[in-house]
């Protein structure tokens, strides 16, 4: 964390960030202090903006899809899914329910890694770097799960417009169902550690606390809205892909405050190992594809899903032909973004990181134009990555 | 529980005195064409009627041709989407801030202002929130003639 201490006629302004405020992603933020608590706030984002929603427009509805499961490298399947679900309905194709149901698991098994990966680093936040190591370490199984489910860590490509590419084998589904049960009992260890050590308690409870009704009138989503009672959730209020067949339970606490946002999170990842058993109990046989139209036919619609951190929204317009016309993406960081600076105020400066990583908040997917530059210091383009990928192709 | 179709007819009712053209592209969903001065009174309806949450705001550029752009105002309310289309002409093209009703919009806002060149009337804030600081001010990147002349510029540079 950064900071550097600066007179303003008045009032002195604290600056956390860019390079990692809480978190190891790069976000602004300016804090107004009297003395060690917090007046105000304000926040600068777009440290990662790639220009992504732009970039779409010139691309065609496949490479598309791959540059949007790219905004980012935690929740890659929730933009790929809502992306192509979205399509799917504009082309008006039939997924088959394997392919839904694939979806849904993929998606559950990447809800546990994004909550596992949020534990660690609000456990860091608050110089709690035992509980940090240990769900990392096993977040480590739910990872090696995806790579070979996907065959891949993060960015998985398990869609494809009309499906999913990836088929569940018997060993595969013994091998989920086995790390499943594992992280299991480890999430009830750790619900008990959150919820009972007094130290960690200290830096939680009371702290960041946000009422049902702030929660309401800021349009928080997701588990921080559900740690404020707010009860929201995409996958009850608008089930998508499998979700009517495998229904969720949704997961509340009334509290507001951090330790609430633990509770609930931890939670949910007990839904979330229950679901993944449900569908790999119950998965459905049949294809996993249905042919799509290279060109999709014009129109537009909206695509919801539950991301991790809250509510994604897609709007899609096609005008008839092989690219998009426009594509709309809103994070749930974005809407979240909002309760961080105003829950700041009134606290101490050093809860700051704590209430930032609260929202479990994702930059890059925040922020969507990055310029790429080479050792010699030109810019990278898109064609010059062609030529590259051609030479290598011809040298091998 | 109330169906997507029950809670779009309610608010229909509660938009009755300010809608324009009305669709309904998709069961779960309707269009309703609001003209830019009606807008806050119809905002101020729907959250009078404790109708659904604003999900996002999209700027739509129709072209140079249509020389519109279309702001969709999206809310949500279970499986239900309500979007409130504010058409406004692309030379000129503004709408009234939605901050004093929904004060979280100020970031889909701030958007709104550097992506499309919409002048967002008594929005709180009119600081950059994703352009870098050097990024010239007359260019609007979402909009469909954008000319993205110092990416041009660079790439020249290989």
């Amino acid at each position: 964390m950064s900071e550097a201490v600066v007179q303003d006629k008045k009032r002195f302004v604290v600056p956390i960030g860019p390079q990692h405020p809480a978190l190891k992603e790069p976000g602004h933020f300016e804090f107004t202090v009297d003395g060690e608590i917090v007046t105000g706030a304000t926040v600068r984002l777009g440290y990662a903006h790639r220009g992504i929603e732009k970039a779409v427009e010139s691309r065609n509805w496949t490479q598309s899809l791959y540059l949007l499961e790219r905004i980012c490298g935690i929740c890659s399947h929730v933009h790929a899914m809502t992306y192509c679900l979205g399509v799917e309905k504009l082309a008006g194709a039939e997924v088959p329910p394997r392919a839904q149901a694939i979806r849904v698991l993929v998606a559950e098994l990447e809800r546990v890694h994004s909550h596992l990966l949020w534990l660690g680093v609000a456990a860091h936040e608050a110089g709690f770097d035992t509980l940090f190591m240990y769900s990392w370490r096993d977040r480590e199984t739910v990872m090696d799960l995806l790579e070979s489910f996907t065959g891949n860590r993060v960015n998985y490509s398990a869609n494809i417009l009309g499906g999913v590419k990836c088929d569940v084998t018997p060993d595969l589904a013994s091998a989920i169902l086995k790390g499943v049960d594992f992280l299991e009992e480890r999430s009830r260890h750790y619900l008990n550690v959150v919820t009972t050590d007094e130290v960690f308690l200290q830096r939680t409870r009371g702290v960041g606390t946000m009422s049902k009704e702030v929660a309401e009138r800021l349009g928080v989503v997701g588990p921080t809205a559900r740690a404020s009672g707010v009860a929201r959730d995409i996958r009850i209020e608008a089930p998508y892909a499998a979700y009517a067949d495998f229904p969720v339970q949704i997961v509340l606490a009334e509290a507001g405050d951090l330790e609430a946002r633990f509770v609930v999170r931890i939670k949910e990842l007990f839904e979330s190992y229950r679901l993944i058993h449900e569908v790999i109990d119950k998965l459905p046989p049949g294809e996993l594809q249905t042919r799509m139209p290279r060109k999709i036919k014009a129109g537009e619609t909206i695509s919801r899903v539950e991301a991790p951190r809250g509510e994604a929204f897609y709007f899609i317009k096609s005008n008839g032909s092989d690219n998009p016309e426009r594509i709309k993406v809103r994070t749930p960081t974005l809407c979240n973004m909002g309760s961080v600076v105003a829950t700041a105020v009134g606290h101490q400066l050093a809860d700051m990181p704590m209430i930032l990583a609260g929202i479990d908040p994702c930059f890059s997917c925040n922020d969507r134009t990055v310029a790429v530059r080479d050792a010699a210091g030109a810019l990278v383009t898109w064609e010059s990555l062609r030529q590259r990928r051609l030479a290598h192709q011809e040298n091998k | 529980m109330t169906s997507p179709e029950e809670r779009l007819q309610a608010a229909q009712q509660v938009l009755a005195s300010w809608a324009g053209d009305t669709q309904s592209p998709e069961p779960n969903r309707l269009d309703v064409g609001v003209a830019a001065q009606n807008l806050i009174a119809a905002i101020e309806a729907l959250i009078g009627a404790r109708w659904g949450y604003l999900s996002a705001i999209t700027g739509l550029d129709l072209g140079v041709e249509a020389g519109q752009i279309e702001v969709l105002y999206h809310f949500c309310e279970g499986a239900a989407v309500l979007t409130l289309r504010v058409a406004t002409p692309r030379a000129s093209a503004s709408v009234p801030s939605v901050c004093p009703l929904i004060p979280s919009a100020s970031v889909f806002e701030r958007e709104l202002v550097e992506m499309m060149g919409i002048q967002v009337v008594g929005t709180p804030d009119n600081s950059r929130l994703f352009l870098a600081d050097d990024w010239p001010d007359d260019v609007y990147p979402l909009r469909k003639d954008a000319v993205l002349e110092r990416g041009v510029k660079e790439q020249g540079n290989e």
